[in-house]
């Protein structure tokens, strides 16, 4: 026992005496923590009352930190390094703003070295991954831009128009209810006329707009450049245009116009360009249509009977802002498309939604209720070739095969629109793959197709009722907007 | 040669830790967030990598088992804290802790941060979940688990 403390404490001395790079004691090194973080730059008020939790990012002299009071209460906390980067703490720019869209100001602390402005903490998804987590269809996209357009709105028609010049799924947060928050103010300035160009390139490359390298002062027309470009990543995945995805085409135009090189070809306002978005929103159009359609219903006087129904029909929004279909489950897509199959088409073929669908009943479905000719659709009992143009179905399956679920969306699409899975569908690419699948499932999943009908494999009844009713609610709402004067 | 100044820079320290040259270079070379696995998927196979069934896992990092068994089949996704408990459970490197907050896609340990340290330096020298919180309770900063202190 008296031979171990003896030997411990001639080691310990011979440590302390040797090198000073190793680290032998716990409660050495523990101190050594402590000195090294006891002797920071941070405001004393502000160390007293916060604890730092996380380090969320750290550029341009700005650390940024999620912090607790004692309470366990979560804030944001930007420090300024103020050798790097000193922003005038009188103006804070969340300072005096109250929108839901924004982080709350809390308070501000300083020091001769650093400036700590204390912002709320917004507990939700970043947008990038926000959209990873979760398919967002056509609708849910449109209705994420138009909340951003209103933020833009009150941050641009402040007395002192304030400029976000960072719009990017990464500042864009998404809380549970969906609403969605701006954060990142760092590079955000008021908009002063006098100035001509912004000397110092901040933001975000692919989302910045030419003049944000320099060619012309930044102004409300910057943040609208970024929305298109965000809303053209949020359609594609890519900030680039790519010639190769189809963007339905209302939505195309309005990331035309926001994106222009000049500032003067953009929306000259947010809100010019939140009303193109709701006009845009296939929603909107459908229920135009819906409408009209009910009108001239009640005028001939059929509200009389059939009350209930009519009431059904014209509160029924499919595809509005208000009824997006992130808030249905499932099952509740599923029923309701079997609804609508045995409404539109009176089958009862979709009742029995949990049986797995067949080749069959698709190639029935084909022929009874969308009056395909059945020598096209059954094709393979001819002499010609399997893989053929000339066929509905190229594969060469029985009638008990079940079916996938991309090859029905690929028949549900080609049946409202050849063209789009064009006449070389049926042939396989050098992958051995069909192009007209790949292309007819990345149509669905642009339009919210496919939304529901989740499983890659083998589709129930109420999959294929599913698919067919969204590619009919689709193509019906398209047809609308053509039309559009 | 030796230096003068008895004040160690956080970033010394850091290096010290970790035995790399600096966080930074760690977090750019593993950039593509896209490209990251599952979190339920990324546990299961370090149980298996390990010999270990997820019960132990679970026992181990001090984890409310029904809570433990969501996070292994991926109902449920983890806090940072919760993140840290399985390190600990796992028995993992702070370089491998590193990853697998990576993974859950949650901020990485952080020189600047002092309680991050101290749990790093705990990990580096495969101390118990227990230690660290005498010592975090000992500092008056927030244990692991989301308790607070007062």
């Amino acid at each position: 026992m008296n031979d171990q403390t003896v030997s411990n404490q001639e080691n310990q001395q011979t440590n302390n005496r040797n090198d000073n790079k190793r680290i032998h004691s716990a409660n050495d090194f523990l101190q050594q923590i402590n000195e090294a973080y006891a002797n920071t730059n941070y405001p004393s008020a502000f160390t007293s009352s916060y604890t730092i939790m996380e380090c969320l990012g750290e550029r341009n002299g700005i650390d940024t930190f999620l912090v607790q009071n004692t309470r366990g209460t979560s804030y944001v906390a930007k420090c300024y390094d103020k050798s790097v980067y000193a922003p005038d703490i009188t103006q804070d720019l969340l300072h005096g703003l109250d929108h839901p869209g924004l982080p709350g100001y809390v308070d501000s602390f300083e020091n001769d070295r650093m400036i700590i402005s204390l912002r709320e903490y917004i507990d939700g998804t970043p947008l990038d991954r926000y959209i990873i987590e979760h398919t967002l269809s056509e609708q849910e996209i449109i209705s994420v831009c138009i909340r951003i357009c209103d933020i833009l709105s009150y941050l641009h028609h402040q007395p002192e128009p304030i400029i976000h010049r960072d719009i990017k799924p990464q500042n864009i947060i998404v809380r549970l209810d969906l609403s969605v928050v701006l954060i990142d103010f760092d590079i955000a300035r008021i908009y002063h006329q006098d100035n001509d160009t912004d000397t110092r390139f901040f933001g975000t490359i692919a989302y910045a707009p030419p003049e944000q390298y320099g060619f012309s002062q930044t102004d409300s027309r910057t943040d609208i450049y970024s929305l298109g470009i965000l809303l053209r990543y949020l359609l594609t995945g890519s900030t680039r245009e790519n010639p190769n995805i189809k963007i339905y085409r209302p939505l195309h135009k309005i990331i035309r116009k926001a994106t222009g090189f000049s500032p003067k070809e953009r929306y000259s306002d947010v809100d010019q360009m939140k009303q193109a978005l709701r006009h845009a929103n296939p929603g909107f159009q459908f229920l135009r249509t819906a409408g009209m359609i009910i009108c001239i219903i009640a005028g001939v006087g059929l509200l009389t009977f059939g009350g209930i129904k009519l009431y059904q029909a014209a509160t029924y929004t499919p595809f509005s802002e208000d009824a997006i279909p992130a808030f249905l489950s499932d099952e509740e897509r599923i029923a309701d498309a079997s609804n609508y199959m045995r409404n539109t088409y009176h089958t009862e073929m979709f009742d029995n939604t949990d049986d797995i669908a067949t080749i069959g009943t698709l190639r029935t479905v084909m022929i009874d209720l969308y009056g395909l000719d059945p020598d096209y659709v059954y094709g393979i009992n001819t002499e010609m070739p399997q893989e053929s143009e000339e066929y509905f179905l190229p594969w060469g399956w029985d009638d008990g095969q079940t079916v996938d679920r991309d090859i029905m969306i690929y028949a549900a699409i080609k049946v409202h629109d050849p063209s789009i899975v064009a006449d070389w569908s049926s042939i396989k690419d050098d992958n051995g793959y069909y192009p007209g699948v790949r292309v007819a499932v990345a149509f669905a999943d642009k339009t919210g197709i496919a939304t529901g009908a989740n499983r890659p494999g083998d589709i129930s009844i109420g999959e294929m009722a599913l698919i067919l009713a969204n590619t009919d609610r689709v193509f019906a709402s398209a047809d609308s907007t053509v039309s559009e004067p | 040669m030796e230096s003068k100044s008895t004040h160690i820079s956080t970033q010394e320290l850091w290096a010290r830790l970790f035995q790399a040259p600096t966080i930074d270079s760690y977090l750019n070379e593993n950039n593509d967030a896209l490209r990251l696995p599952d979190f339920s998927d990324y546990i299961t196979a370090l149980c298996r990598e390990r010999n270990e069934v997820p019960e132990t896992i679970i026992n181990r990092s001090n984890i409310e088992k029904s809570f433990g068994h969501r996070l292994f089949s991926g109902k449920r996704n983890p806090s940072r804290d919760t993140v840290l408990q399985l390190a600990f459970g796992f028995g993992l490197t702070t370089d491998e802790t590193q990853q697998l907050l990576k993974v859950a896609r949650l901020t990485p340990l952080h020189p600047k941060v002092k309680r991050d340290a101290i749990i790093a330096y705990h990990l580096h020298n495969q101390k118990t979940l227990m230690d660290l919180q005498q010592v975090l309770e000992d500092d008056h900063l927030p244990l692991i688990g989301g308790k607070s202190y007062e």
